[in-house]
């Protein structure tokens, strides 16, 4: 199989207000009831921190086969058009471990809303941005004990 | 992990409209030379052979060299992990977002 595009993306015109649908992913006993592929996969909230920084941690309950679970962290939440929030399957799972962004924009049209979902991977820049970022924090602690044995000489 | 690295060439090679018709114009099988593959854009030859390149270190397509005339060949096991993902996650919004629709119906007529 060939791709066209790097991401999953899916585009929906709704006939209720961006409020109405922002809200759908704000609350946790909202979420429960429609955030899955399918009405047999059954979704349990284990963690739910619906504000900027905050965590969530999806339980996804497959009929005949293991629970999926997936994690992530909210990096932007602006009521009532945008949600960028991570995502990453947990072990084990074919695809566990990969980094993803999941981008929801909600604008208003007409009587109802547009709602745009853009699953993105992280891409290599952004791994090796993390990569550094680590490997600057693992200087800075270096420097700092460094600093400290000279200073106990 | 190795396999993530390799993912993460996979994204990136084909996170490119150029890349992503060069892969297009090998998905039958069909092994072409840089030259082939370099008419069908308008681009300077550098930018053509860079392409290839970053499609060769993410092991998407194949090189060979046969005098002065490199041959590309498709290989098909990289993109299949990365198809799987961008698949699988496609499905998984279509369903959920069917499934908000009805719900938020269901909601509006109570």
């Amino acid at each position: 199989m060939i791709t066209d595009k790097s991401c999953a993306e899916v585009r929906r015109r709704l006939a209720y207000p961006p409020e109405k649908v922002f809200a759908a992913f704000a609350k946790a006993e909202v979420v429960t009831r429609w955030l899955t592929p399918s009405p047999e996969i059954g979704l349990t909230v284990l963690q739910f921190d619906f504000c900027e920084g905050g965590s969530y941690r999806f339980a996804y309950h497959v009929p005949g086969a293991s629970t999926v679970i997936v994690g992530g962290s909210y990096r932007v939440i602006k009521p009532p058009s945008k949600i960028v929030f991570s995502w990453v399957i947990e072990p084990p799972d074919e695809h566990a471990g990969i980094q993803s962004e999941v981008s929801v924009a909600i604008t208003p049209d007409g009587s109802g809303s547009e709602l745009v979902i853009r699953h993105e991977k992280l891409g290599l820049t952004d791994a090796i941005n993390r990569h550094a970022a680590g490997w600057r924090g693992a200087v800075d602690q270096l420097t700092q004990l460094l600093a400290q044995e000279d200073h106990n000489d | 992990m190795y396999s993530d690295l390799a993912l993460d060439l996979t994204f990136h090679a084909l996170c490119d409209g150029t890349r992503r018709s060069m892969i297009h114009a090998l998905a039958n099988g069909e092994i072409r030379s840089a030259g082939e593959l370099g008419r069908r854009f308008r681009s300077a030859q550098p930018t053509i052979s860079k392409h290839l390149k970053v499609l060769e270190e993410a092991r998407i397509v194949e090189r060979k060299v046969e005098g002065r005339v490199h041959q590309f060949r498709l290989r098909r096991k990289a993109l299949e992990r990365a198809s799987r993902w961008i698949a699988r996650h496609q499905a998984f919004w279509e369903g959920a977002v069917d499934q908000l629709d009805r719900l938020l119906a269901e909601d509006a007529e109570r």
